[in-house]
């Protein structure tokens, strides 16, 4: 579904990503794992769109315009990205109708907003609530929801687990699982490697702008690589 | 006689809000002074002039001045500020500085430095409340400016558009992640306050009878004070404070005199940005990002 050739990305003088492959296929979980400024959220905003880079990124056999994240959208991309991307100053529902921006088909639309209200009603409860006073969970869930309501195929989440208390957490990755039931593919950024993995079918390590493993999420949480550098050691892959 | 002030001060404030809520809609969503907004104004003065002295209808002048100065903006944008969107904020705004000087030099071959002059009266008739007296342009100022102000706040508030640009206003690249034309939405925005700016030109031209190239450095720039005392990050701080300055400065001139004129008004703006730089209206700096 997704195919990244070597992509390279840089910010002026810094090369953040130094020629990152990876597939995506329809239907996966993926997880892009990998410390503080390894380039994940490079790699994952080059994807939406947002950046100008070398290389190719390919989705469903189109190759797609750098740094054209409307396009990208229509192509069937949404990225929720680091730190959520609330619009604080907008109320919950119009962040929502903000999700349905790109639509359409209006009448559908908003019975698939009314429908999300039903699944997310924490999210009907607080519609008329500016989005900046709502918990990071309550974020984090309108952020999905809104990236839902496009309509998306690949769905890219850059650390949705950032800040939230970890019951919030087992409820983000809960959803995330949902969400791929349902037949979306996903994209999943993340820090917190084994719970990662553990949801995962396949996974890449990445360090310094370059995948340093890759392999199905099963294999690599054993994988004396990715311990060693991620999951803090092989005493504590030993004993999980 | 104070109350007679109070309404020659809203009448001149009412324009001046047109004007403030013109650079506060690109300073908001853009962080950009376009300086040409001034003469955006003048110009849209002139155009609604060539509708009146044709015999045609107020209504039809107002939207020729508001068309007229839109298109002007667009070409202000295409030229003055996309290009040199990546650049430091003082560029575009050097930019906008140049476009401003050359609408003058175009106003002054076309139509003359001397002032022109309405010839026939618009509107006539004035209304007596009492000991005040409120002419039919006074009104037509006043009402226009609430009409535009309640169109401009629908617009932002409540439409598609409008959450788009409050969308790029806040953050650009969610906006885009959310599919967003923040290119499209930025030509806008700028088109947008260009009518804003325009209509305040034929409301003024109309109310003094007479415009000059130079209207818009004697009263459009006077509209960034407006915007400062109001707040720049929230635009709708404009609605107090352009009744507000209209007041004071029409008050400076019927006790202190024209020439402290404005010494009191650009005065005023400094004093805001020395002591409350948020504005009148801003919050503290957890609204920052609350623009429009
Ligand atoms: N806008 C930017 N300008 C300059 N350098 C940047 C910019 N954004 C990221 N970088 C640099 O690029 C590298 C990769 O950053 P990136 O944010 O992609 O890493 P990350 O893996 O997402 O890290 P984290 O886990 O902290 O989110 C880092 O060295 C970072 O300092
Ligand atoms: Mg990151």
């Amino acid at each position: 579904m997704l195919r990244v050739r070597d992509l390279v990305v840089r910010y002026g003088a810094i090369q953040a990503v130094r020629g990152i492959g990876l597939d995506i296929a329809q239907g996966e979980i993926v997880a892009l794992i990998g410390a503080n400024g390894a380039g994940k959220t490079t790699v994952a905003r080059a994807i939406a769109g947002l950046l100008p880079y070398r290389g190719e990124i390919a989705f469903e056999g189109e190759v797609l315009k750098p740094n054209n994240a409307e396009r990208n959208l229509h192509h069937g991309i949404s990225l929720v990205p680091e730190g959520r991307g609330i619009l604080g100053t907008m109320t919950v529902q119009d962040n929502l109708l903000m999700g349905l921006y790109v639509r359409r088909d209006k009448a559908q639309a908003m019975k698939d907003l009314a429908a999300l209200l039903e699944r997310f009603s924490i999210l009907a409860e607080r519609r008329h609530l500016l989005a900046s006073l709502m918990s990071g969970g309550e974020q984090q869930m309108l952020a999905i929801a809104r990236a839902l309501l496009s309509k998306p195929k690949l769905l890219l989440l850059d650390e949705p687990s950032l800040g939230l208390a970890p019951k919030m957490t087992d409820a983000v990755f809960t959803m995330i699982q949902d969400l791929r039931r349902e037949g979306l593919t996903v994209l999943l950024v993340e820090q917190k490697a084994r719970q990662t993995l553990k949801i995962a079918d396949r996974a890449y390590l990445v360090e310094t702008g370059r995948v340093i493993t890759s392999g199905p999420a099963k294999e690599m949480i054993d994988d004396p690589v990715v311990s060693e550098t991620f999951l803090g050691g092989r005493a504590t892959a030993a004993h999980p | 006689m104070l109350i007679q002030q109070l309404v020659n001060g809203l009448t001149l404030g009412a324009v001046y809000t047109l004007i403030a809520l013109s650079f506060s809609l690109v300073m908001g969503i853009l962080g950009v002074l376009n300086l040409a907004i001034a003469e955006l104004f003048m110009l849209g003065g002139y155009f609604g002039f060539a509708v009146l002295m044709a015999q045609l209808p107020l209504p039809l002048a107002l939207i020729a001045g508001m068309a007229g100065a839109a298109l002007v903006a667009a070409i202000v944008e295409r030229i003055g500020y996309q290009p040199f969107r990546a650049a430091p904020v003082v560029t575009p705004m050097l930019s906008t500085l140049g476009f401003s000087i050359i609408l003058q030099n175009v106003a002054t071959n076309v139509w003359g430095s001397d002032p022109l002059q309405l010839t026939d009266e618009v509107l006539s008739g004035r209304f007596n409340i009492g000991p005040v007296s409120v002419s039919a342009i006074q009104l037509t100022v006043l009402g226009v400016t609430v009409l535009l102000v309640a169109l401009l706040a629908f617009l932002v508030q409540r439409t598609s558009i409008g959450r788009a640009l409050r969308a790029v206003a806040e953050n650009r690249d969610v906006a885009r992640l959310l599919g967003v034309p923040a290119g499209r939405i930025t030509l806008i925005a700028f088109m947008l306050s260009g009518a804003l700016a325009g209509a305040a030109g034929v409301l003024i031209g109309v109310h003094y009878a007479a415009i000059t190239p130079y209207i818009g450095v004697e009263i459009g720039l006077k509209a960034i004070a407006v915007m400062v005392v109001g707040g720049t990050t929230r635009i709708w701080g404009a609605l107090i404070a352009g009744p507000l300055m209209g007041v004071v400065e029409v008050m400076t001139v019927a006790y202190g005199g024209s020439q402290i004129r404005d010494f009191v008004v650009y005065g005023f703006m400094i004093l805001i940005l020395l002591l409350r730089p948020q504005g009148l209206l801003g919050g503290g700096r957890s609204d920052q990002g609350q623009r429009v």
